[in-house]
């Protein structure tokens, strides 16, 4: 049986305002095995970013349990590099705040970033960079640090439609090379069922799991799977259940 | 972008060279301008159109300048308030900067001093004149003070809103690395505040020349200011208009000086 690196168990959470209290999530219970990819789906403010937030760490839930086996990557809409820094120094940041910044593991990153074709960026900053190319970066500083975890919040969401292609294959590709559990959340369905292993969709607001779909996929390369014809067949039934 | 260097196309000559002649025109303008200007008030005054008494003349102010040179006072009286605006200045960016940060670093201290800072900064500082002399004497230290009391409130405001505008998504990407609110400040709030501190510290300028004159208008034995108040009580309105040029002239060096340290760290960062 394989470890359980994330684990939703009756999760609650209410956010507080001076108008009032809002249910973001409820009753919400769910896991991620290691070397899963996991995405999820649910209509639009359901709270999906609250959920990576509560699975990061960075909120406590009000009743139930978020229990996490070792540290979290996190990767946003945009790659939020920091402009003053070069590509190496964004590269650097996770190690740096952690105090992990030895010459070892700063050779180890500068090879996953030779590995994945960013070696001759690694002296430029990123308003040097393509928005495809910066996206990187952002993936492989998030992968610096050796997360046990990734949690992608719609990170190609800020792409145009031809590069977010190209990106999702590249980092896709990086992830499943590099053994990474992932949990993804998005509101797009093709996005999903190109990427994960598993499905997950979200209710409205409070937030539950309603359906859990494993995927079954031979392949994990988005771009074939999005030619495979039960991609289509996936599709209609995800549209179907977001829009119930 | 990276430069390939290839030699350049008949077209891009032609659109640098047009870009030169523009700048080329705008300087010569600038220049033109003033020398017009000088010329004007020189000439008026000669011909009797306005009388030099009240409106003085580049050639009296050449003389007077002069004058107070052999006299050997030029440079002390320059010297005096420059180190008042210099001392002001720096103690004031230095200490609103630090205020700056602990409003920033505690939510707490900054929802209960809001209110005094905005009376403060509505506050017409000169209203303090009486006081200041009384708690600081009428010596230079008094100056300083007025100077510190004039930019302080702006450095607080301008840091303040600049540290409180981070993005939102980059401290959550540094939280979910693990940052602590030390690393927080020093990894990214400080860093991308950089723009609103050269601004800041351009305004600040300004800022110490109204503090370090309006000192010396109050109290003061020397300096620019003293020279401008005193040529006013005694009508010698050449003194007046000397001091006046070259509290321009310095005005504008010190200005320079904040836009040259712009270039320097705008070079190391390219950002």
């Amino acid at each position: 049986m394989k470890e359980k690196i994330l684990k939703f168990e009756n999760v609650k959470l209410i956010y507080h305002t001076v108008r009032g209290e809002t249910v973001a999530t409820e009753n919400l219970s769910f896991e991620v095995e290691e070397g899963e990819f996991v995405a999820m789906i649910g209509p639009s403010g359901c709270g999906k970013s609250t959920l990576l937030s509560l699975a990061a760490g960075l909120l406590e839930p009000s009743e139930g349990t978020v229990a996490r086996q070792g540290s979290v990557g996190y990767m946003l809409q945009r790659d939020e590099l920091f402009p003053w820094r070069t590509i190496e120094k964004n590269i650097l940041l996770p190690l740096e705040i952690q105090k992990k910044l030895t010459a070892e593991a700063r050779e180890e990153a500068k090879k996953l970033a030779e590995k994945y074709g960013l070696k001759e960026f690694l002296g430029s900053y990123p308003a040097e960079l393509s928005g495809g190319m910066r996206q990187r970066a952002a993936l492989i500083r998030t992968l610096a640090s050796k997360p046990d975890i990734l949690l992608l919040d719609e990170p190609f969401s800020a792409l145009d439609y031809q590069t977010r292609l190209n990106v999702t294959q590249d980092v896709a590709g990086i992830i499943r090379r590099e053994h990474k559990t992932a949990l993804l959340i998005t509101h797009d369905i093709s996005e999903a069922i190109s990427l994960a292993d598993r499905v997950i969709v979200l209710t409205g607001r409070p937030a539950r799991v309603a359906h859990t779909h494993p995927l079954d996929f031979e392949e994990t390369d988005p771009l074939k799977r999005r030619e495979n014809r039960q991609f289509s067949v996936w599709f209609e039934l995800l549209w179907k259940e977001l829009n119930a | 972008m990276k430069n390939i260097s290839k030699p350049y196309s008949e077209e891009h000559r032609l659109w640098l060279n047009k870009r030169r002649g523009k700048l080329a025109i705008v300087w010569t303008l600038r220049v033109g301008l003033l020398l017009f200007f000088l010329l004007f008030w020189e000439l008026s005054t000669r011909f009797g159109w306005v009388d030099p008494f009240f409106v003085s003349s580049p050639s009296r102010i050449a003389e007077t300048i002069a004058s107070l040179y052999t006299e050997g006072t030029l440079f002390y009286h320059i010297g005096v308030t420059l180190l008042e605006t210099i001392v002001g200045f720096v103690a004031a960016v230095a200490l609103g900067y630090g205020i700056a940060l602990l409003l920033w670093w505690s939510d707490l201290l900054h929802r209960v001093l809001e209110p005094y800072i905005v009376v403060l900064n509505a506050l017409p500082k000169i209203a303090m004149g009486p006081l200041i002399i009384i708690w600081c004497g009428t010596g230079s230290k008094a100056i300083v003070f007025m100077t510190i009391l004039v930019g302080i409130i702006v450095v607080i405001m301008h840091m303040l809103s600049a540290f409180l505008e981070t993005d939102e998504n980059k401290l959550l990407l540094l939280r979910s690395m693990g940052a602590n609110k030390l690393q927080l400040l020093t990894k990214l709030v400080i860093p991308s505040s950089r723009a609103a501190f050269i601004s800041m510290l351009k305004v600040a300028v300004g800022m110490s020349w109204i503090g370090s004159i309006m000192g010396e208008y109050i109290v003061s034995r020397a300096g620019l200011g003293y020279l401008i108040v005193y040529g006013g009580q005694v009508f010698k309105l050449d003194l007046v208009m000397t001091a006046t040029v070259i509290l321009c002239a310095l005005a504008a060096g010190m200005y320079f000086l904040v836009v040259l340290l712009e270039k320097i760290l705008v070079k190391n960062t390219k950002n």
